[in-house]
């Protein structure tokens, strides 16, 4: 009986007029889509090699002066996401590179440099046609399936025989989702065709990865299927069924995500990041000039009265003394400035925080944004992307501190009656032997674990439509 | 000769509708093996209701409906072995072909192993033109889909056989092909019950004539009875009486 259902409906399905209709825009949009990004990454693999080349030929041309002066900033760039193919994600958003200097780092420009069209309307990558057609086409299938049946009276026919309503159901079920995944399997495969043909590279775990996105969104046009069918079970004409999805899918699409992300922004308000910046820049010239002036004091009362040179002379006991001095003062200072900006950076990082997990905890009862969020950190495009990036950023400013910025030392002191001076010290640095900046991408375990809460959403709404349909469809009134 | 148990049995049977109608009131009636039993009335006198009960599309407030004596409540899987439909408006998937459409629904109804020639004598039998074998349903006529529908009950080939109406707005040629069919069923000893407006016809094929009004069956005549009487003006009378008595 289920065998019967299940082949009857991919017959109905492909002998219905949406159906080449779906496959026309599944085979052609899906490949295309995939050749636009593969050539748009060629591009910025491309700038990339040719940035960070320059980057390390400026970084071994590198002088101790240039560092002293402050006036070269060591640059990290950031590799494109291979699978940036699939999903943007935060791909354009992020930095293409971050600066490091003695102070720290600071992001360098965004690696969104479209001038296209889709730049406004968005881009027409993979998930965004599953996102936002095939999740519709999904619904539109699924949507008359039981009450299309029933007004046209082919469910009377059919449930006048003995065949249960949970086979009947599960068989309608399989045969309309094989029957629309079928040609979008097809094209996932042209479209990996296309990349291979390109050169693309499905090396070093990508492979994994993209059988990982086959199998989600093969999950997710399910769980947008069963959607359908609980609809269909629950209204008595295709047309009520119809603008019911309709509604259903522009709240999943379109009202949930940007309303969790309005709620989030009013319920947990942030400051921007360039006035946190701005904070950070008054604290650091702040707490400077404290230093420089306690420098300064200390420096007029060791070398008060003491004799023309002393200074200067290495073996002195006042330079001694003020060595010791200087460097604790510079220590203590060097601390409390980490201290007091680590205290600022982890006050908004959790500010944040707070506010993104609320958007995300209210846009995860969207399964729409749960596949997005789920395939950008697939991807190497979403937020676990941007969080281990920073993460690398801090690691690689931390290692230059240790390894070149600590050897330079500039002394700024403001004596007594305001008169500044400022001193320079540095020990010998190869530039070649600097930490080379580079960014570990999450495993694909730490993928699944950051994303445990829309994995829950996914099944969520794959399981409840269901368990829902099959409840109003025991009781359905076939008449 | 002893008499056959009955196909199609309704037992006190009665239906209220959750806004309150009452759609059938205490029928009582069956059907035995070769024969046609034909119920007469009004729209919203209960036949439809009758036959949806004998197939559990609805449950029934009180009574219970026997197919070849299954409790169609308790058991409707396995009652639903016993019985083929026919709908006012056979409906078939238009995309299917009639071969096609008979062969989904003589699956369902449990013929798993036919050929394609079994299918083709079965449309043969209910004189579907040879050309319609192969097309797709969409562009049949009504008369066509009757008689694809009519030989999905035959495919069943189970022992009663419910029609809903099935001459309703067929042509009188392709009415009369109809009946023809059934003649030849009821003689091979299905139990039929048909629910139907066109009192001629019921005169013509029913064994057994009853009359619903209301919800109830307010007349039940034989074919011998019927020789002597005028169903026609029986019909009218009855539509016209008032308050309702059992006859």
């Amino acid at each position: 009986m289920f065998k019967t259902i299940v082949k009857k409906e991919i017959l109905e399905t492909i002998f219905s007029y949406r159906f080449p209709l779906f496959a026309v825009i599944c085979l052609l949009l899906i490949p295309l889509g995939m050749y636009v990004n593969q050539a748009n990454y060629a591009k910025r693999v491309r700038d990339y090699g040719e940035q960070v080349r320059l980057a390390d030929k400026a970084a071994s041309a590198l002088s101790i002066q240039d560092i002293m002066a402050g006036t070269v900033a060591i640059k990290g760039f950031r590799p494109p996401a291979p699978l940036s193919v699939f999903t943007q994600g935060f791909e354009s958003a992020l930095p293409r590179y971050y600066e490091f200097t003695q102070e720290g780092f600071r992001p360098g420009e965004s690696a969104s440099d479209d001038e296209s069209i889709l730049s406004v309307q968005g881009k027409v990558d993979f998930v965004f046609l599953v996102q936002m057609v095939i999740s519709l086409i999904a619904l539109l299938f699924a949507s008359d399936m039981i009450s299309g049946e029933k007004e046209s009276g082919t469910l009377r026919a059919m449930l006048a025989n003995r065949l249960p309503r949970d086979t009947l159901l599960a068989g309608k079920t399989g045969g309309g989702f094989v029957a629309l995944w079928i040609p979008f399997f097809l094209a996932f495969l042209m479209g990996a065709f296309v990349l291979m043909s390109s050169a693309f590279s499905l090396g070093g775990g990508a492979t994994a990865r993209v059988l990982i996105i086959l199998a989600a969104t093969s999950l997710f046009m399910l769980t947008y299927f069963t959607i359908g069918i609980a609809v269909s079970t629950s209204a008595a004409k295709a047309r009520t069924s119809l603008v019911a999805i309709l509604i259903i899918w522009a709240g999943f699409q379109l009202i949930i995500p940007k309303l969790a992300d309005m709620t989030a922004r009013i319920v947990h308000p942030i400051r921007t990041e360039t006035e946190v910046s701005l904070q950070k820049s008054l604290l650091v010239s702040a707490l400077d000039m404290e230093a420089a002036k306690e420098l300064g004091r200390q420096y007029d009362f060791i070398f008060e009265g003491a004799p023309e040179g002393t200074a200067d002379d290495e073996k002195s006991p006042e330079r001694k003394k003020w060595e010791g001095l200087r460097d604790d003062i510079q220590l203590r200072a060097r601390e409390r400035k980490a201290q007091q900006l680590a205290v600022i950076d982890e006050t908004y990082a959790q500010e944040r925080r707070r506010q993104l997990s609320l958007a995300v905890n209210l846009s995860l009862i969207s399964p729409s944004a749960a596949f997005a969020r789920f395939i950008s950190d697939v991807c190497g495009t979403g937020e676990l992307e941007r969080a281990k990036y920073l993460e690398a950023v801090r690691a690689h400013q931390k290692a230059l501190d240790n390894d070149l910025f600590s050897k330079v030392k500039r002394t700024l002191m403001i004596h007594g009656g305001g008169r500044m001076s400022m001193g320079f010290s540095a020990m010998p640095v190869d530039p070649a032997k600097l930490p080379k900046f580079s960014i570990t991408g999450a495993t694909i375990a730490e993928t699944f674990k950051a994303n445990a809460r829309s994995l829950l959403s996914l099944a969520f709404w794959l399981i409840a439509p269901f368990a829902y349909a099959y409840v109003r469809f025991i009781r359905y009134d076939v008449r | 000769m002893a008499q056959q148990q009955p196909i199609l049995k309704a037992d006190d049977l009665s239906k209220r509708y959750e806004d309150g109608v009452l759609a059938l009131d205490h029928l009582n009636l069956n059907v035995r093996p070769g024969e046609v039993y034909c119920l007469l009335g009004a729209n919203g006198a209960g036949k439809t209701t009758t036959i949806n009960l004998f197939l559990n599309f609805i449950p029934p407030t009180t009574g219970t409906c026997f197919v070849n004596g299954i409790d169609v409540t308790r058991d409707p899987l396995e009652a639903k072995k016993y019985v083929a439909f026919v709908s006012e408006n056979v409906m078939l998937y238009g995309n299917f072909t009639a071969r096609q459409n008979l062969d989904f629904f003589a699956k369902l109804g449990g013929k798993a192993s036919l050929t394609r020639d079994d299918y083709y004598q079965v449309m043969r039998r209910v004189s579907l033109q040879e050309k319609a074998f192969e097309q797709r349903v969409k562009n049949f006529s009504k008369g066509m889909r009757q008689k694809l529908g009519i030989s999905i009950a035959v495919i069943k080939d189970a022992p009663g056989i419910l029609l809903d109406e099935p001459t309703s707005g067929l042509d009188p040629k392709a009415a009369e092909e109809f009946l023809e069919i059934l003649d030849e069923l009821k003689k091979e000893g299905k139990a039929i019950l048909m629910s139907t407006h066109d009192i001629f016809r019921a005169k013509e094929i029913g064994d057994r004539v009853g009359i619903m009004k209301e919800g109830r069956l307010v007349m039940e005549r034989t074919r011998e009875e019927l020789q002597y009487e005028d169903l026609v003006k029986i019909y009218i009378d009855y539509m016209k009486s008032e308050p309702l008595t059992l006859s």
